[in-house]
């Protein structure tokens, strides 16, 4: 079934809380609703489940107005797991499973049949609930019960599953076995799914497309990759994020990096030398303190060179896997003429980076600060047979100050670079 | 295991008809013990004239030769209608209870929670201070009194939605507030009406001491159409018990849902207390009891729950008229101080399981 959205738009009283929103769902699709807190996304699915009433041809099942189905017609094409369900009354998890057959009854008057029971059976299976159907439903844990409910709904034969946030009080655990069981569900019988999420890495890993409201509005909508871009974000939630990749499933997925308490530039330059992951929460750190930071020299692939890009962060960099270039070095020394301070992180040196020491060392020689950042219970790693150590040795000797931690390094910058 | 289950499953319909069957057997046999029990009858205080236990039955069956027509007149003059008005208005109570339980999502609810009892109680009052017992040969309190119960409940109702959707919430303290509020006019006019004083409270206290075959009809007309249309929609109870939200996925109309068993609930409930006054608890506990042998299941509930209502009510009537006979108590009395303590002790018994009903 083919679900649209054709300007749908819809108030409490004068208060607008979804305005023209449109886009289709195809049959088999997995869309996630997504957008911050009072964005109007539960509303939208109330929407589409009428629990809400909108106007005629606002919401199209197959083209057809949505309005133009009774009750009963209506709860056999859309089932609904909710956040959570709680009931003071006794009911076992067969019972609130059976309940799906409700929409599906003849009269009011008929029974149970033995096909009813084969549905709810079946739906229970899959659903890994069986073997607890006849325990009450209010004893069972928040995981068993969200599966319950997803039993119900699978029990309810629909055509479009709507959930509501269907993982918010799971843990971890709990969160990855319902949606992994609800994209299959989607896979295998190919149950059209609308889900609210609020979780951006759970959206971008199980949703087809993603639809983002803010304010009521439909801000963007395509696939995870499109939709969860770091300007977007920004925009919607004001928060500043890193997007990448997960290196297993290639899923987008979404870092924030904003410092809740970052400091207003004052213009003081610090540069970074780093390489192989150990400049990230340097450069961070800094940045968030005021510092204008710049790096090098790292080789485009190198994790502080995305790293930095993230940050905007000036770079010396180099050709991937190729040793540091006479020009590149030129270029990282001219950074490290800018600074007033270099910081040394404790990174893995080889031959292709050994010019890193060989440029803190000129700048201690312009009298420069130089600060070697220690890893705390673990050595440098020396791939140039003990030379990384002797120089960096050599540097504190010549007045390089040795410091622990980041905390220390943003100390001792504060104080100016020097011992 | 798996298999064991499923014929548990299974026999869980064959269970129901099973204990609805024995409730049944027990609501005849209820009866028509009660019908023998009492002033002049084969059973109870009798002295010093008692009619011997093969007449009364013979009376029952309506075998009404050799025997002494005012025998005939005290069974179906006063007895029988009254152990029949009994059990519909216990029937009324316990299925109204089961309702506004459900509406409410609440094992707390009962039939009075919209403002029946307080506003019928006003109609009776009222009626009782102007002295005016009957115009046109029809009895005014009870017409008072639902009349009043049910602009009560409608009052409450209205305040209870908005735009034409009913808050249970607002409608729960809505309820409170107007119950409050109609308490004290109740008070304030019994104050003044010294000398129909004693009436009015063996009103409020509630008794089936006015028992007549126009209160049967009336009452089971009430309870007839209204325990059917809850039973018909019990399986969008059951899915309401869950919250408005599941039930309208499923297929119910909540709003009209809540509003048709409002409605059906006040109407039982103000043909009942029109007649018998105020009997607290049976609406409240019976439904509760029952829950807790039957489970939630509103099919197989409701039904439970009005024949046990009957039941219920038929004997604490029986026990209120000999108790201290030739006083006849309130059956009010009897209906709280025998549902007050049970009650209390299903409540502690259901907080040791961990289970609220």
């Amino acid at each position: 079934m083919r679900l649209s959205l054709r300007n749908l738009s819809f108030s409490y009283g004068d208060s607008k809380i979804l305005r023209d929103i449109s886009f289709d769902v195809p049959e088999g699709g997995f869309i996630g609703l997504m957008g911050p807190n009072g964005s109007g996304k539960t509303t939208l699915l109330r929407c589409i489940m009428r629990f809400l009433e909108t106007g005629q041809e606002m919401v199209l099942l197959d083209g057809k107005s949505l309005q133009s189905l009774s009750h009963v017609e209506v709860a056999r094409t859309f089932a609904v797991v909710p956040q959570s369900s709680s009931t003071d009354f006794i009911f076992t998890a067969y019972d609130i499973v059976m309940m799906g057959r409700i929409p599906h009854f003849k009269s009011r008057l008929s029974n149970e049949t033995r096909s009813d029971a084969d549905v709810v059976k079946d739906a229970m299976r899959r659903t890994n609930t069986w073997r607890f159907a006849g325990r009450q439903f209010s004893e069972l844990s928040g995981g068993e019960r969200q599966r319950v409910l997803i039993a119900r709904a699978l029990a309810q034969q629909p055509q479009c599953l709507l959930l509501d946030e269907p993982t918010v009080y799971l843990d971890i655990n709990g969160q990855f076995e319902v949606m992994d069981l609800i994209k299959k569900l989607n896979r295998e019988s190919g149950i059209t799914v609308v889900a609210v999420l609020h979780d951006v890495n759970l959206a971008a890993r199980y949703c087809d497309t993603i639809a983002l409201l803010s304010h009521g509005r439909l801000e963007a909508i395509g696939t995870p990759a499109d939709v969860l871009a770091p300007d977007i974000i920004q925009s919607v939630y004001g928060i500043d994020v890193i997007v990448r990749r997960d290196p297993f499933s290639q899923a987008v997925y979404v870092l924030p990096h904003t410092a809740a308490l970052a400091a207003a530039k004052h213009g003081r330059r610090v540069h970074v030398l780093c390489g192989g992951g150990t400049g990230g929460p340097v450069m961070k750190a800094l940045s968030d303190h005021g510092y204008s930071v710049s790096a090098g020299a790292l080789n485009v692939l190198d994790s502080d060179f995305q790293n930095a890009q993230d940050l905007h962060i000036p770079v010396a960099a180099e050709s991937p896997f190729a040793p540091i270039s006479e020009e590149v070095h030129r270029e990282n020394m001219r950074l490290i003429d800018q600074s007033e301070a270099v910081v040394v992180t404790p990174f893995p040196v080889g031959p292709g980076n050994l010019r890193n020491l060989e440029a803190a060392m000129s700048a201690l020689g312009s009298s420069k600060g130089v600060l070697i950042l220690e890893s705390e219970g673990s050595q440098r790693v020396d791939f140039v047979g003990g030379r990384a150590d002797a120089m960096v040795g050599d540097l504190i000797s010549r007045g390089a100050v040795r410091v622990s931690g980041i905390a220390e390094l943003v100390r001792a910058l504060s104080r100016g670079g020097r011992s | 295991m798996a298999e064991d289950q499923e014929s548990d499953l299974v026999s869980v319909s064959r269970r129901r008809y099973f204990v609805l069957l024995v409730l049944a057997a027990a609501l005849i046999g209820s009866a028509l013990v009660a019908m023998l029990i009492g002033t002049l009858g084969p059973i109870g205080p009798g002295e010093p004239e008692r009619i011997g236990f093969g007449d009364a039955v013979n009376i029952i069956f309506r075998q009404f030769e050799d025997v002494p027509s005012y025998h005939v007149d005290i069974f179906w003059e006063v007895r029988i209608p009254r152990v029949i008005l009994a059990g519909l208005v216990g029937a009324a109570l316990a299925c109204a209870g089961t309702a506004m339980q459900a509406v409410f999502r609440n094992p707390m609810a009962d039939p009075y929670i919209v403002g029946v009892s307080s506003g019928a109680s006003l109609g009776a009052v009222t009626a009782g201070l102007f002295g005016i017992t009957t115009v046109l040969g029809v009895f005014i309190t009870p017409l008072f009194a639902f009349v009043t119960a049910l602009l009560t409940v409608f009052a409450v109702y209205a305040l209870g939605t908005v735009k034409g959707r009913v808050y249970v919430d607002t409608l729960l303290l809505s309820g409170v507030a107007v119950a409050a509020f109609l308490g004290a006019i109740v008070s304030f006019l019994i104050y003044f009406a010294r000398q129909e004083y004693h009436r009015i409270i063996f009103w409020l206290l509630g008794s089936l001491s006015l028992q007549s075959w126009d209160a049967v009809i009336v009452v089971l007309v009430a309870v007839a159409f209204g325990s059917i249309i809850v039973y018909l929609y019990g399986r969008d109870l059951n899915a309401l018990l869950l919250g408005e939200e599941t039930a309208h996925n499923l297929g119910a109309d909540p709003e009209f849902l809540k509003t048709l068993m409002l409605v059906v609930a006040a109407v039982m409930t103000s043909a009942a207390v029109a007649f018998t006054g105020v009997i607290g608890f049976v609406g409240l506990i019976v439904p509760h009891m029952v829950r807790l042998v039957v489970g939630a299941d509103h099919r197989t509930l409701v039904p439970a729950a009005t024949l046990t209502g009957a039941i219920f009510l038929i004997w604490a009537d029986a026990i209120a008229r000999t108790a201290l006979a030739p006083t006849e108590l309130p059956v009010g009395i009897i209906t709280a101080l025998c549902g007050g303590p049970f009650f209390l002790y299903l409540l502690r018994r259901g907080r040791t399981k961990g289970v609220i009903s």
